[in-house]
């Protein structure tokens, strides 16, 4: 009897947390509009909807090519570009190399550009420029930022400052010094870092194309709003391809750059 | 030639980091500064190429055209310059480890070329020739294609320190060189540093009072910011325990003990390695 | 007498880097015409940039206090995240039991989870809202879905991943005085990967909350929808308060959950 008593108030501690939990599930549930009701007769619609997707429009393919290509190139770009501006947020947001001042500020704008989801971006780019690709490269170049810009900041505070005197006291300018003791030691990470971005670009290209930088993502969005299912799958599948091929392809140079230390 | 006037620094608190250091060093001598961690020693060798800036005091170098100047009270041009002919090794090495032994060697003269040819060409194949020279004389030149980060500790030192010859310097220094190296390579790296004392100071600071007696030509001890003894390189067993502390008399004690050899028996013992368990 | 090759020539070594360089410069420009991609025109066509500026700012923030819809929609979106985070963590959470190779010994079933895993995270979630938006309309319980699938997609294998790095040695302790399986998981495997699963459930919260914002545009509702439609009628001093508003709720969310976070993996193994 004793060990019962002892084993229920153990988990007092738990009541008021989960009622706490319970209460807010509740809650945001209602806001949403969720209801089990609804999800059943959605879930069946659904599988219904699924079923009427296939077969796929095989004849498609062949037109879907160059919108993947589209979307592919827009990535690559937006990858290549976003790498080189975030080297120098990096460099500039870096305590080791950087004046104070111009830490925290730089600090603050990736922060700031973090919290911007790539899509807000582009909305605000098809506003002033209008749809096409410029806005999904630029969109995806100012995107990488966020994420590179403190990768690389923080890649490079991790050098051993010593690393740098040690350059700095043979009489190196400060761009050697930058070039030649922080730049040089941390190429494969930042290659390493370009091509995890990389896989991200690609599922983001897709999504930016369907509010209007062109490429698969378009047709598939396109597809769906005519109500041409078939074609719809023929494009996903087509995304999904180009999203498994592209995490291969750099997991694959991921492992290498990682083994090698590579490129000279 | 180099000469040290003077040097002081404290911390905030009131605390002397360095206390009047004074002393000067002269082509063909190999110094040695001993001390207890914590002593000065790295502030001192730190202050001499201006990575550190003294509070007050004086450090004096004299290039080949014999111009002199002084370290603390230069502008940053002109320190750059003065730089580039003060080669030093470090106790970590501090080589760039994706490049090859060629190429940190070539970076030692990162600070003579012009910086806009460096980072766009490169740098040419007479200067690489030279290099290569530079690990002839540490005899590492079968590794200059390889990178740095294959090779041992010794062999990295052996390339730092033809970074530093590569310089062309007129004073070398050294922060604790051999601390991470084995006895045996330490010996081989203090053996191709005491020869380079011929052309230029070599200053180094050392945790090892066997090496700077066997090698050096001068030994400096440092205790609490302050010299307490400048001269012979053999110094006396009262002066090691005055610089490292009375607990150095017992590990000494100790370490040559009396104490015959205890027989070894290796018992071999059966490790089961089993599967995961199944859960 | 043929030496060894000790080191190639600096001027090979340029020759091949200036070759390498002018590749790259050429096929970035020619991908560039190919697309149609004029990065020129950022600085010849800065005007509109100029123009759309003169538009949005000064940000209307008095909408937050006439417009109504506003705050409804501030709350949709947390709420959006917050039980995408709930319901797609457990979901991962029990799946990932399911797909770790020391917590579950029946390698078919293993498989199977593993598969609809990968399934989940592959399928972009532009094709999920699109699929729930069919299938159950717009707004956000549409939206929610998306995430808790979204949710379930990324931390489903990072979840696995942790359960399979754990020690085995305390789960060894445990079983080998003939615990059940249940019995190990509980009380050795749980706690271990607690403060892990909290900590990454706090993160998911942080990615959700901006997922949800993209979403919002698809029909997710919530403030992406006000977004868009605010920029659709070309309301552009309203879209910027609200994109003002939203970086603010974000950072203080990454803030939160950082902080969080940190109590959480500092503490080490909670209960």
């Amino acid at each position: 009897m004793t060990g019962q008593t002892y084993n229920l108030k153990r988990y007092r501690k738990w009541v008021l947390p989960v009622l706490a939990l319970a209460i807010s599930v509740e809650g945001a549930a209602l806001v949403c509009g969720a209801n089990i009701r609804g999800l059943n007769r959605g879930l069946i619609q659904g599988f219904s909807f699924l079923g009427h997707m296939f077969p796929p429009d095989w004849s498609a393919f062949p037109e879907m090519l160059k919108p993947a290509v589209d979307t592919i190139i827009i990535a690559v770009l937006g990858t290549f570009f976003g790498t080189i501006i975030s080297l120098g947020f990096g460099l500039a947001a870096a305590s080791n190399i950087s004046p104070r001042w111009l830490r925290r500020l730089t600090r603050g704008f990736i922060r700031i550009e973090r919290a911007l989801p790539e899509i807000i971006i582009l909305l605000f780019l098809v506003a002033a420029f209008g749809l096409g690709p410029f806005g999904g490269v630029i969109s995806l170049t100012i995107g990488c930022i966020g994420m590179l810009g403190k990768l690389f900041a923080d890649a490079i505070e991790e050098i051993d400052p010593v690393s740098i005197e040690a350059i700095e006291a043979l009489g190196a300018s400060k761009i050697q010094v930058i070039v030649f003791g922080v730049l040089q030691p941390i190429i494969p990470s930042i290659i390493s870092f370009a091509l995890f971005r990389f896989e991200l670009n690609i599922r983001l290209s897709v999504v930016l194309g369907a509010v209007g930088a062109g490429g698969i993502g378009l047709e598939l969005y396109r597809s769906f709003s005519l109500l041409d299912y078939n074609k719809g799958l023929t494009c996903l599948i087509i995304t999904l391809a180009l999203v498994i091929i592209t995490e291969r392809f750099s997991e694959f140079l991921r492992s290498k750059v990682k083994l090698a230390g590579v490129l000279r | 030639m180099i000469e040290v006037k003077n040097l002081t620094k404290s911390l905030p608190n009131g605390r002397k980091l360095l206390d009047g250091i004074s002393f000067t060093v002269n082509k063909g001598e190999f110094v040695g500064i001993l001390g207890a961690s914590g002593a000065g020693k790295t502030l001192t060798v730190r202050c001499l190429n201006g990575l550190l800036k003294p509070d007050s005091g004086s450090v004096i170098v004299e290039d080949d055209q014999h111009v002199k100047r002084d370290i603390c009270s230069i502008s940053k041009r002109q320190l750059k310059k003065v730089r580039e002919k003060i080669g030093m090794i470090f106790q970590g090495f501090h080589l760039v480890k994706r490049l090859t032994a060629l190429d940190n060697v070539l970076i030692g003269r990162l600070g003579q070329i012009n910086s806009l040819r460096s980072l766009v060409y490169g740098f040419t194949d007479k200067e690489a020739e030279e290099a290569l020279s530079a690990l002839e004389k540490v005899k590492i030149q079968h590794l200059a294609g390889a990178r740095v980060s294959s090779m041992s500790g010794g062999e990295m030192q052996r390339v730092a320190i033809a970074r530093a010859i590569f310089q062309n310097p007129t004073l070398l220094l050294a922060d604790e060189p051999i601390s991470n190296l084995d006895p045996s390579n330490a010996k081989n790296i203090m053996k191709l540093i005491q020869p380079l004392s011929k052309d230029m100071p070599v200053i180094g600071v050392f945790h090892q009072p066997e090496m700077t007696a066997k090698y050096c030509s001068r030994v400096i001890a440092i205790k609490a910011g302050r010299i307490i003894y400048d001269g012979d390189p053999k110094i006396s067993d009262e002066l090691l325990i005055e610089i490292y502390g009375e607990e150095l008399r017992h590990l000494e004690a100790n370490f040559f003990s009396e104490v015959p050899p205890v027989p070894i028996t290796f018992t071999k013992t059966k490790t089961e390695l089993h599967d995961r368990p199944n859960l | 007498m043929k030496e060894p090759l000790l080191y190639t020539l600096p001027s090979v070594r340029y020759r091949r880097k200036a070759t390498v360089f002018a590749l790259v410069v050429l096929v970035t420009v020619a991908t560039c015409i190919y697309l149609g991609f004029d990065p020129l025109m950022l600085f010849t066509e800065f005007h509109y940039v100029v123009d759309l500026a003169g538009n949005m700012l000064p940000p209307n923030f008095d909408m937050f206090r006439t417009n109504n819809h506003v705050w409804w929609a501030i709350l949709e979106t947390i709420s959006m995240a917050f039980l995408g985070t709930i319901f797609g963590g457990s979901i991962a959470f029990v799946f990932a039991f399911l797909a770790a190779s020391n917590t579950m010994p029946v390698m078919a079933i293993r498989q199977v989870v593993r598969f609809c895993l990968a399934l989940m995270r592959v399928i972009p979630y532009l094709v999920i809202i699109l699929v729930f938006v069919v299938a159950i309309g717009l707004g956000p319980f549409a939206g929610m879905l998306t995430l808790v699938w979204a949710t379930v997609g990324t931390f489903g294998q990072l979840f696995t991943q942790i359960i399979e790095n754990i020690e085995p040695a305390p789960s060894e302790a445990i079983s080998s005085i003939g615990a059940s399986r249940v019995q190990v998981i509980r009380y050795s495997i749980l706690p271990e990967i607690f403060p892990s699963f909290i900590a990454n459930l706090l993160y998911s919260f942080d990615i959700n909350m901006r997922a949800a914002l993209a979403l919002g545009i698809f029909g997710g509702g919530g403030i992406g929808f006000e977004l868009y439609m605010a920029m659709r009628v070309l309301r552009y001093r309203d879209a910027l308060a609200l994109i003002c508003f939203t970086i603010v709720l974000i950072t203080i969310i990454e803030k939160l959950s950082d902080h969080l976070r940190k109590k959480v993996l500092g503490a080490g193994a909670l209960k």
